[in-house]
Parts: structure tokens; C-alpha cells; sequence
């Protein structure tokens, strides 16, 4: 377990909501593998999203430990943790979350603002991951100009700029129609197999999920189902 | 810290109506501040200006009663007592009654020399320039019952251009000639302030030019001096060379106040009423409730980027990138909006002093109010840029992704 690329190692996690205390997730347990794709499903209020903010330092949690690529997460300060981020998790949000004020080539290139590479090596690697998404010819576009797959695309884009060691996706596919969601999916599924990311991924969609190498299922914040996706299965999707 | 100016530019551009909006409101608020702190230092720089140890001798009744001629060769005699000038206010205009200037009658050639340190004669006659000016315009004062000197300010103005060897007729508001007609004067100098806040609009002239055509019948009026200024020796104990002046008088056709030129100044200011308070208070309200307008949008613009400060953070910028985008955007907005008003401010200073004429001649847009005009406006948009990016410093990424305005 130790030798395992994202830890988590008996988590709990509480909520408070109008004087009540939440237990989203008791001692749980989790092990990934680098350049796993793995496929996180269950209904809603199960803990798959907390999972993710706890993997990527977005949240803290009460007790236990969240380790990723040797860093310890769940013990970094609030102060350190975004240096952090930026330098190991990319994400890709169910509604995208691009700044409609830039334009998609700037959207990817403002994570890379916090590397040390110069200006125009930031504008060569926005370049090559807009690249990678097939939307170079969409770069001066603002997301207003982009329909929703393209606009995901971008947001893919964005978090595999700076090359992180994990891309954290929550419903990627969520807001998409079928044929934008197979594109999305499409690309996140090269990124695990031609450059090795390792992706950890909510989806409520069973053919999205297919997609990924490994599905989690939880419930009440227990797992209760994990399984590997064979390549027959894969491809059926 | 890493600092995105790109996105902070972006969010500039991108709400043109409201940003523009409140650009216009500080240009107006700063141009309007400009304009009463600028009137306000005009009030207040005739009194900076005036002599401590220049006396001003007035009747004891009012300063609209005259002071017999008599007076002024009493008031040598005082010990202590250097020179003296009648000082008395024409108060006509030229052409127009919107050409209006200030004009004293005066004994030119004492005033001259009373005046050494706060004007200057630039030219006298006959292009006589340097130091020979002065001599040259006293001896103009000398052989012409009707000459006068000028301040540049008039030789400048367009609506007047007065020049050397001119006779300009003015017409009386106070003093009517027989014949209805118009004063004559002939202009035989020009005079330039060496002080900042003496005007370089005014006209002297002789008063017995005055005197003299009241005593004839050609003009109706009271030979009289309005007041004297007094100017005393060096090291004179002034306190006590003014009330010796008023003893002397005590018993008098008139009594007298003597006061000092300081002194005397703060009366006229005083006499307006508390107006520098009271133009100060409208300008602290123009601030006060332009400071709100400005906080206001910048609050509207915090709310609205709640969800990208967790963009942010999720990128891995820190919480205060969003503070200092907001900080950024309110300081440029309010810089661009200030400089807008003071480049009012100083445009219009010249037509605005035109406007104000001789009622506050000290109008000036200055260096140092330009500067307290560019640290206002900074204050301000720090100030608002705080107040609405200070509650990102609060939100945890999560919380911040969860937002929808």
C-alpha cells in the first residue's frame, strides 16, 4: 500500500450543516497506483466529490492521512498548499470553470504563471496543450465563442499545462451531450495511456466510467464495489 | 506572488459601462475637490501673504467709512511708524460689467516703495526695463494725474490687453463723473507679484486723481482715504505703534482701528462668513459619498468573482492574488478617474479664475494639490479594493468553486 501513488489511510470527514454533524467519510481506505484511470461512482452525498477535494488539497480532512506521489497532503498548511497544487494536480470541473474574460489560449496559460518557465516557453506549452486537445485553431476564442465540448476541452487543456502527476476530474462529462462527452473522454483516456496521468474521475455516467481502467463504487462513504474494467468492456463503451 | 495582469486588465476591459461610470464620477469628485480646496487656498493666501508687520489703519465704525486725508501725516509722525499709503477701492469696470478688476487709489510713489518685496515694476515708459523701471514709472506717476500700473495678469488677459502708453476708460460703479462719463487712465507700468499669492490682476492709481476731481465738481465723491497701510521700522514694536495710531484718533472726526495687513485679511475672509469650512465640508462630502460609489462597484465586482477566486486557488494561486486583483483593478480606476480630474482641474483653471475675477484672486491649481489629488484617488481605490477583496482572503477553495452569482 505504501508503494501506491494516491494514499488515503483512514480518512474521516465531517460536515457541519445547520447544527448537524455530517459524516461523510469514517477510517476509510483507498490505494491508486500511478497512471491509473480510475472511475469514481455512487450516488450523490456518497463522498466521491470530498475524495476528490481531499486528493487535490482543495479540503481538509479531520483525521487520517492523504498521501499523493509521496506528498503529504492532509498534513500540509493551508499556506503551502496551493504551491502544491499548482505543481501536481490538474482539474477539470464538471461546469468547466474557465474565466470568460480570457481567451482560451490565456485561460491555459494563467496556471502556467506559477512555473518558472519564461514567457515564451509558457506560450509554447499553452500551444502544445491546446494542441494535444485538438482546439489550436479555437486559442483566441473566449469561452462564450466555444460550444460546451470545446469549452471542456480547454479546461483539459488547463490542467495538463503544467504536467501534473494526477488529473482530478469531478463529472467531466456532466454538462456535455454524448458525442462532446465521448470527445472529453476520448482525450482523458490518451492522457492515461500515451503520457501516463494518472486521473482520478467522478462521473453518474456508467459509459463514461467504462472509459477508466478501475471503478470505485461508493455508498455512504464505504466502498463497495472495486473492480478493474477489462479492455473488452472498454471498448464497448 | 505571482500577480495575473493580464486577467486584472481583462476584467477592466470587460465591464466598460460600469468601470467608464465610475471613471466619470471620481473625474468629477476629484475636479470638484480640486476646485474647492483651490478656493479655499485663495481665501486663506492673502492671509499667508499679508505682512505681520504692516499695519492697516481703518475707521473704528465700519471699513465702508472713509478716513479723512488729514490722518495720513499724523500717522508718520507716530514713532515707530516708517511710511504710510492711502489704499481706497475704486471699484469700476471696462467695457463691461463682467470686466471687472480690482483698482486702488494710492500714493504711487510710497506704495512702490512700501511694496518692494511683494511686486515688482517690469516696465516702466517707454520699454524702460530691469532696474530703472521703477524710477521711470514713479516719474510717469510724477508728471500724469492719471497714471496707473498694472499687474501682468491684466496686460495678459485677453478681454483686456492693456499696454504701456494705453488710456483706458473705466467706468465708475462708485464714484460718477459729472459729465456721466467714463475715468481715464493711462497706463505707464507693469507690475508682476513676487509673492505666489499676490494677484497680478490689479490696477494702482494716484488718489489724488480722485481727490482732486471731487474737489473740482467733476466727479461726485468725498475726498478721503478708504484706509492707510502703514508700514513701521524695523524691530518697531507693531502692537504698540498701532494703538498709538488709534489714541491719536480717539477723539478724532473718526476713530480708528489699527490692525495688522495679516489681521486685516482674515477679516475680509471672515467677513464671507465660515466659507472655508463650509466649502471644506462640501468636500469632504463630495469625498465621502464618492468613496462609497467607488466601494460599491468594487463590492459588485467582488461578488461576481467569488467562484473564480476558487478557480484561482484550485490553479494554485493564493487567496490574496484574488484581494490584490481587486485592489489593482480599484486603484486603477481610481487613478484613471482622478487624473481625468485633475487634468479638468488644470484645464480649467485659467477660465475658472476669469470666472472667480477679483472675488477670490488667488485660484491656482498647484503642484502640491495635483499631488494631494494623485494620493486621494490612490487611497481611494486601495481603500475600496480592500474592503471588497478582503473577504477572499476567508473562503477555502471549495467553498469559493461552490459560489454562483
Amino acid at each position: 500500500m505504501t508503494d501506491a501513488f494516491i494514499v488515503l489511510e483512514k480518512v474521516c470527514k465531517s460536515y457541519s450543516r445547520g447544527g448537524e454533524t455530517l459524516h461523510v467519510l469514517d477510517e476509510f481506505n483507498l490505494s491508486i497506483p500511478e497512471s491509473d484511470f480510475v472511475a469514481l461512482m455512487g450516488p450523490s452525498g456518497s463522498g466521491k466529490t470530498t475524495i476528490l477535494n481531499l486528493v487535490g488539497g482543495l479540503d481538509s480532512c479531520d483525521s487520517g492521512l492523504v498521501r499523493v506521489a509521496g506528498a503529504p497532503v492532509s498534513e500540509m498548511s493551508r499556506r503551502d498548499l496551493p504551491a502544491w497544487r499548482s505543481r501536481h494536480v490538474g482539474f477539470v470541473f464538471q461546469s468547466f470553470n474557465l474565466l470568460p474574460v480570457l481567451t482560451a489560449h490565456e485561460n491555459v496559460m494563467l496556471p502556467l504563471q506559477l512555473t518558472p518557465l519564461s514567457g515564451s516557453e509558457r506560450r509554447k506549452q499553452a500551444d502544445f496543450a491546446l494542441d494535444i486537445v485538438g482546439l489550436s485553431g479555437r486559442a483566441s476564442h473566449r469561452p462564450a465563442q466555444l460550444s460546451g465540448g470545446e469549452e471542456q476541452r480547454v479546461a483539459i487543456a488547463r490542467a495538463i499545462a503544467t504536467d501534473p502527476d494526477v488529473i482530478i476530474a469531478d463529472e467531466p462529462t456532466g454538462d456535455l451531450d454524448r458525442k462532446s462527452a465521448d470527445g472529453v473522454l476520448e482525450i482523458l483516456s490518451r492522457l492515461n495511456s500515451e503520457l501516463g496521468k494518472t486521473i482520478l474521475m467522478v462521473t453518474h455516467d456508467p459509459l463514461a466510467a467504462k472509459k477508466a481502467l478501475r471503478l470505485l463504487e461508493l455508498d455512504k462513504g464505504v466502498l463497495i464495489e472495486d473492480r478493474q474494467i477489462d479492455e473488452q468492456q472498454r471498448e464497448g463503451a | 506572488m505571482r500577480f495575473p495582469f493580464r486577467l486584472a486588465l481583462r476584467h477592466l476591459l470587460a465591464r466598460k459601462t460600469r468601470n467608464g461610470l465610475t471613471v466619470v464620477a471620481i473625474s468629477v469628485a476629484v475636479f470638484l475637490l480640486c476646485f474647492l480646496i483651490a478656493i479655499v487656498q485663495g481665501l486663506e493666501a492673502s492671509v499667508r501673504s499679508a505682512s505681520a508687520t504692516r499695519l492697516v489703519t481703518q475707521s473704528a465704525v465700519s471699513l465702508f467709512v472713509s478716513l479723512p486725508i488729514s490722518y495720513q501725516h499724523k500717522i508718520d509722525s507716530v514713532d515707530g511708524v516708517y511710511l504710510s499709503t492711502k489704499f481706497r477701492w475704486f471699484g469700476a469696470y471696462y467695457q463691461d460689467q463682467e470686466n471687472f478688476f480690482a483698482q486702488f487709489a494710492v500714493d504711487p510713489n510710497r506704495f512702490l516703495d512700501m511694496y518692494t518685496k511683494d511686486i515688482e515694476i517690469i516696465e516702466g515708459p517707454g520699454g524702460i526695463t530691469g532696474p530703472e523701471a521703477k524710477a521711470a514709472v514713479q516719474k510717469a506717476f510724477d508728471s500724469d494725474r492719471r497714471a496707473a500700473i498694472i499687474g501682468i495678469g491684466l496686460r495678459d488677459d485677453e478681454r483686456y490687453g492693456f499696454r504701456i502708453g494705453d488710456t483706458v476708460p473705466l467706468i465708475p460703479l462708485l464714484y460718477p463723473r459729472a459729465d456721466g462719463g467714463a475715468w481715464d487712465f493711462v497706463i505707464v507700468g507693469y507690475y508682476r507679484p513676487l509673492k505666489d499669492r499676490i494677484p497680478d490682476t490689479t490696477m494702482y492709481f494716484r488718489a489724488d486723481y480722485l481727490n482732486e476731481a471731487f474737489e473740482s465738481g467733476e466727479a461726485y465723491g468725498d475726498i478721503a482715504a478708504g484706509v492707510y497701510y502703514v508700514n513701521t521700522l524695523e524691530n518697531a514694536p507693531v502692537e504698540q505703534v498701532a494703538q498709538e495710531i488709534d489714541e491719536m484718533f480717539a477723539n478724532g472726526p473718526q476713530r480708528t482701528q489699527t490692525i495688522t495687513e495679516a489681521a486685516f485679511a482674515s477679516f475680509f475672509i471672515s467677513a464671507m462668513g465660515n466659507l472655508p469650512l463650509f466649502l471644506g465640508t462640501i468636500g469632504g462630502a463630495v469625498l465621502f459619498s464618492i468613496f462609497f460609489s467607488v466601494v460599491n462597484t468594487m463590492m459588485i465586482s467582488g461578488r461576481q468573482r467569488i467562484q473564480e477566486a476558487g478557480i484561482l486557488q484550485a490553479l494554485g494561486f493564493r487567496p490574496i492574488t484574488s484581494t490584490m486583483l481587486l485592489i489593482f483593478e480599484g486603484l486603477l480606476i481610481s487613478l484613471i478617474g482622478g487624473g481625468c480630474g485633475i487634468v479638468l482641474a488644470v484645464t480649467t483653471e485659467r477660465p475658472i479664475m476669469q470666472m472667480l475675477g477679483q472675488s477670490i484672486s488667488n485660484y491656482h491649481i498647484t503642484p502640491d494639490l495635483v499631488l494631494l489629488a494623485v494620493a486621494i484617488s490612490s487611497i481611494l481605490g486601495i481603500v475600496a479594493g480592500l474592503a471588497a477583496g478582503l473577504p477572499f482572503l476567508r473562503y477555502r477553495p471549495t467553498e469559493a468553486l461552490r459560489s454562483f452569482e
